[in-house]
């Protein structure tokens, strides 16, 4: 029950996008049509379920004091973390080149810049400091890339649909996409204050 | 008649190359009144006399009645909490002209700001004046409570008018719906306006048992002296709030104690006809209802939305019956009809043609996604007592996701017909 509510506490009332604003370069970056933002947003996802519980494993049983060797190396924390983000990445680059070279094309150098995605570096240092447990922060990271998946294809199909307005020159692009985040950033504020836990409890 | 409005406009039209602001002015309220005479030449052509502005013009007709009964209700409620006039139809000309003092300003106000931003724009760009506005500036003083401080009411509205629309390009292009942007804009910058029980009832300061009322010049200067020589009952301005009344709607009082505190304050038929507390337009169902069925007869508002949502709600509700976690899960299913803005917002806001789903199945999907998780936000957020702006905002922003799939789904089915059939 618990892993239900962090999952829907992270996808949706929390979300790393519209209530943290974690994650934009690719966020703007990549969110011009729904089809590649469907590929980066399932690529963020794997990243961040992937890498969360390791880390949280690494930081266990190498880096705290109770771990393998007994002293406090915490402060290796932020080189450990992007080191095994970047592993993941390369994993997942070697994937989607193998098996979708379109998709790889169409992504292009965001691909391997998900490992500066703040998001997903976030995701595990949240993960510390709010001091989940290991099946807790399973569900964080896959509901933290829920969350991103579902922000990048709505502004994706958004930014598809404004395509053809009369945008005043200005704004045309990356303006129209803040003010879009901005925007979706309100409606995301409908469900911020839920508590998924206080209902179970009862 | 039409001829001797014909011959008006042409006397009054102003040279296009020497006054272009007056101009386009000028063309914003021609076509307004009549419709152009335009014709198509060369091709082949059909051009509707259900323009977009005439199927504007339809739903402000759908309101009006809603604006006359919103106006003499705000009266209603300030007398009822000085404890006068109990009885609906008593003090009928004090409450019906307390009304139009209170609602005249916000929807002056409303008027000046939005149209000011919408000429600017017309003229800057060099188009007609874009319809957009009439319907959002009909729609925002009906969301509004009663008591609104007019500079934020004009704050809200440059900035849906501005952010929400303009900047993508004006009338039809908007992501969000404009008149829930004006309120949300209110409702999370000034919160303590829009919300509580304090805002739902105009003419006075505070609402505790014992505080004064608080007329205007007009109340008692202009108004008094006419109503008294005619012999009729006039302002009181030694009037206080009665003790007791708390002012409070029916959603606040389920929130915390469940359905019997709101029977015990509202009766049903009360809160059916709509002589309660709450925003200007959304309190008389009956109305609505009317307006509702006037915007599916001509087809300006689409009635699987309306369906829809009407579907997710019952659904929500009975679940959230069925799990009975607080005394508010508890209220039976049927009442939540009664309470709030559900059906204004079904009738009048997620029917919106712009920022709603386009194909047909999007449409059924997208009103019972509205109808779901704006029963979430009204039962589980503690934050908020009511949801359906908020969750008509929510479902704005996945509205294009949602067509694009529906979209994708059909392609690809297509495709494989035609494939098989090949």
């Amino acid at each position: 029950m618990e892993f239900i509510n962090v999952f829907i506490k992270t996808a949706f009332i929390e979300n790393l996008v519209l209530s943290y604003f974690l994650g934009m370069c690719s966020y703007l970056a990549v969110s011009k049509s729904v089809k590649t933002a469907f590929g980066l947003g399932m690529a963020v996802i794997f990243v961040l379920g992937i890498t969360m519980p390791i880390n949280w494993l690494i930081n266990e049983y190498l880096l705290s004091e109770k771990g393998l060797f007994g002293i406090d190396l915490t402060f290796l924390r932020f080189i450990l973390f992007i080191a095994t983000i970047a592993a993941m990445v390369q994993l997942v680059e070697m994937v989607v080149e193998k098996f979708s070279p379109a998709l790889y094309a169409a992504l292009g150098i965001f691909l391997p810049l998900i490992t500066v995605n703040c998001a997903i570096l976030g995701g595990s240092l949240f993960m510390i400091s709010r001091e989940l447990s290991l099946s807790n922060s399973v569900a964080f990271g896959l509901g933290g890339g829920f969350g991103w998946f579902l922000a990048i294809i709505a502004i994706a199909a958004i930014r598809e649909k404004i395509r053809y307005s009369n945008v005043p020159p200005a704004l045309r692009g990356l303006g129209m996409a803040f003010i879009l985040t901005g925007l979706m950033g309100i409606a995301f504020m409908s469900l911020m204050g839920i508590d998924p836990a206080a209902f179970a409890s009862k | 008649m039409k001829k001797a409005l014909l011959k008006f406009f042409e006397r009054i039209e102003p040279d296009k190359k020497k006054s272009p602001f007056l101009h386009t002015l000028y063309d914003g309220f021609f076509t307004f009144a009549l419709t152009p005479a335009h014709v198509t030449k060369g091709g082949v052509h059909i051009r509707d006399g259900m323009d977009l502005k005439r199927q504007m013009v339809h739903v402000v007709f759908a309101l009006l009645l809603l604006y006359l009964f919103g106006m003499y209700n705000a009266g209603h409620q300030h007398f009822t909490a000085l404890g006068q006039y109990p009885s609906l139809l008593s003090g009928f000309h004090l409450k019906l002209i307390f009304g139009i003092i209170l609602m005249l300003p916000i929807f002056v106000v409303t008027h000046v700001v939005g149209l000011g931003i919408e000429f600017y724009y017309a003229y800057k760009k060099g188009h007609g004046i874009e319809e957009g506005f009439l319907v959002s500036g009909a729609l925002i003083p009906l969301i509004m409570p009663p008591d609104i401080p007019l500079w934020i009411l004009a704050l809200s509205v440059a900035f849906a008018v501005w952010i929400g629309k303009e900047a993508f390009g004006g009338t039809g292009m908007n992501v969000l719906n404009i008149a829930l942007l004006a309120r949300v804009f209110v409702f999370f910058a000034y919160p303590t306006y829009i919300s509580g029980d304090q805002v739902w009832v105009a003419g006075m300061e505070k609402l505790a048992a014992g505080s004064p009322v608080d007329y205007g010049w007009i109340h008692l200067n202009f108004f008094n002296p006419i109503f008294e020589s005619f012999g009729w009952a006039t302002y009181d301005a030694a009037a206080t709030v009665a003790d007791g009344y708390s002012g409070a709607t029916p959603l606040s009082l389920a929130f915390h104690s469940g359905w019997e505190a709101v029977a015990s304050q509202y009766t049903p038929s009360e809160m059916w006809w709509g002589t309660i507390p709450g925003s200007v337009g959304e309190t008389s169902k009956p109305l609505i209802i009317l307006g509702a069925l006037f915007l599916i007869f001509t087809k300006v508002a689409d009635w699987r939305i309306m369906v829809s949502m009407v579907g997710g709600l019952a659904v929500t509700a009975m679940l959230l019956n069925g799990w009975g976690a607080t005394e508010f899960m508890k209220v039976p299913w049927y009442y939540h009809f009664y309470m709030g803005s559900f059906l204004f917002a079904m009738a009048f806001m997620a029917t919106d043609p712009v920022t709603a789903t386009s194909t047909p199945t999007g449409k059924w999907i997208y009103g019972f996604l509205i109808g779901v998780v704006g029963m979430v936000i009204r039962v589980l957020n503690p934050a908020y007592p009511e949801g359906w702006m908020l969750a008509i905002l929510f479902m704005n922003v996945f509205a294009p996701l949602i067509d694009h799939y529906v979209l994708q789904a059909n392609i690809s089915r297509r495709l494989k017909r035609a494939r098989a059939s090949a």
